[in-house]
């Protein structure tokens, strides 16, 4: 009997936690519990059965040949190894995964380039008190009054006042 | 003007060109230096002079606009000349493009409300303290004396007017004047907290996107764990298999023995009853009769016996 000594990579869960949002916790937990009941199960099972001890059964059992057969036959069988279906999709999740992440990190790198910018734009104004209307109009754009509009004073509707 | 006339005829591209280049950067500047003066509400009050460089920079411009004319005149000759000329002389203006320096915070000094400091800092030299007083008592007397300004009903009307409006504003100006700055403190204080929270938000934007990269980086150990699972599981259903061969095979071997077993136990056991009956079925009453008298001797013997260790 060949037994399979797969080498599993040692997840260090408290980094692991450390990263998970908030928002993911529950689904964390839950693969936290399902992963240590395998590990759980796993342990309580020793790697090899018991040997089986055939001369004791040779002398004990009167039929002939019954327990050499036995023997020849127990030796001589091979268990297939459970057939894995699962890691190639988790495989195929992972490069997805790793796209969609590529793609989040890139966009994110844009949205805080451009936060950037309007921080500097903020830094870099003058303050208030020395500032004109234009000064005030070219930096809170917002602030324009709409002479086109409402070509009157206040060029503003009455209920903005 | 003759060499207006002239330049018209030859140079009307270069010179409307020049003309629209001063005059839009002339009403940019004006635009500029007006607003400022907008905001200052409390140098009305006090009357202060409203500086005059905007009153300057036509006369400026004209006149810039006239050399000009006069250096493309002289030229005289192509249109590719008159152009270099005009371009050249504008991008030396002592006009800059840099922001201007704030504005004082106070207007400039006065005294009596009207009469600015510099008169009596320009007389104090010559004259002393009570110079500029002296002048103006001077002035007015002469002007009443000489009837250049004639006592009417207007003078009783303008005095008391003004009697009313200087009462009126040494009463109420300081409190109109505070209502007036805290109106716009309120709005500089709202624009400032505007500013505050868009950086303070900013700023956490920025810190929360670098987190969310950070989390990103993990995702590698989900999927660990998930292969980490299935390889466990694998082990552990192929192990389960072992055990289950193992178990089987041994249950049925320990059956054999069993089997072995329970035969043997039911043969003794048929043999012993079988021996047994035919042992008591082939006593026969006259060996039963004897073995009772045989026991009824051993037992007398053995009485005899006991009694003389007994007595002994």
């Amino acid at each position: 009997m060949a037994s399979r000594r797969v080498a599993l990579k040692a997840v260090d869960w408290l980094a692991f936690a450390e990263r998970v949002p908030p928002n993911q916790r529950s689904m964390f937990n839950a693969l936290k519990t399902r992963s240590d009941a395998i590990s759980a199960k796993l342990a309580s099972l020793p790697e090899t059965p018991a040997a089986i001890d055939w001369s004791f059964y040779r002398s004990a059992v009167a039929k002939a040949g019954m327990v050499d057969e036995f023997e020849k036959k127990f030796k001589a069988l091979q268990i297939p190894e459970p057939v894995d279906t699962q890691t190639s999709a988790i495989n195929a999740q992972e490069a997805e995964a790793n796209k969609s992440a590529l793609a989040y990190v890139e966009a994110s790198k844009a949205r805080i380039a451009q936060y950037e910018e309007e921080l500097t734009k903020f830094k870099n104004m003058i303050p208030f008190d020395q500032m004109t209307m234009d000064d005030l109009n070219d930096a809170f754009p917002e602030t324009r009054l709409d002479k086109v509009k409402y070509p009157y004073w206040p060029h503003k509707p009455i209920a903005d006042l | 003007m003759l060499s207006v006339g002239q330049l018209k005829t030859h140079h009307s591209f270069s010179v409307e060109f020049v003309i629209s280049r001063c005059f839009a950067g002339f009403s940019r500047e004006t635009s500029l230096r007006l607003c400022r003066r907008a905001r200052r509400g409390r140098n009305k009050k006090q009357g202060a002079r409203r500086s005059n460089n905007s009153a300057s920079q036509p006369s400026v411009m004209l006149s810039r606009l006239i050399v000009v004319s006069v250096n493309s005149l002289k030229g005289c000759g192509p249109i590719g000349a008159g152009l270099v000329h005009a371009s050249r002389s504008l991008h030396t203006s002592p006009q800059s493009l840099a922001p201007l320096p704030p504005l004082p915070e106070k207007g400039g000094k006065v005294r009596h409300g009207i009469f600015p400091e510099e008169l009596f800092q320009l007389l104090y030299p010559k004259t002393g303290v009570t110079g500029p007083y002296m002048l103006g008592t001077g002035l007015i007397l002469y002007m009443l004396s000489k009837e250049i300004y004639v006592i009417n009903h207007e003078t009783f009307a303008a005095a008391s007017i003004g009697t009313a409006i200087i009462y009126g504003v040494k009463k109420f100006g300081p409190t109109v004047a505070n209502l007036a700055d805290k109106i716009n403190e309120e709005k500089v204080a709202k624009a400032q907290e505007v500013k505050d929270v868009a950086i303070s938000s900013l700023t956490q934007a920025i810190d929360d996107e670098k987190k969310e990269q950070w989390r990103v980086e993990g995702r590698s150990m989900l999927f660990d764990a998930k292969r980490n699972n299935v390889a466990m599981l694998l082990e552990t259903n192929y192990r389960e298999r072992l055990h289950m061969v193992t178990n089987e095979v041994k249950r049925r071997l320990d059956y054999q023995i069993a089997l072995q077993n329970l035969h043997h136990r039911l043969e003794q056991e048929h043999m012993i009853n079988w021996v047994e009956k035919n042992v008591i079925s082939s006593i026969t009453p006259q060996q039963e009769k004897e073995s009772i008298a045989k026991c009824i001797t051993d037992l007398k013997v053995l009485a005899k016996a006991t009694q003389a260790r007994a007595a002994a």
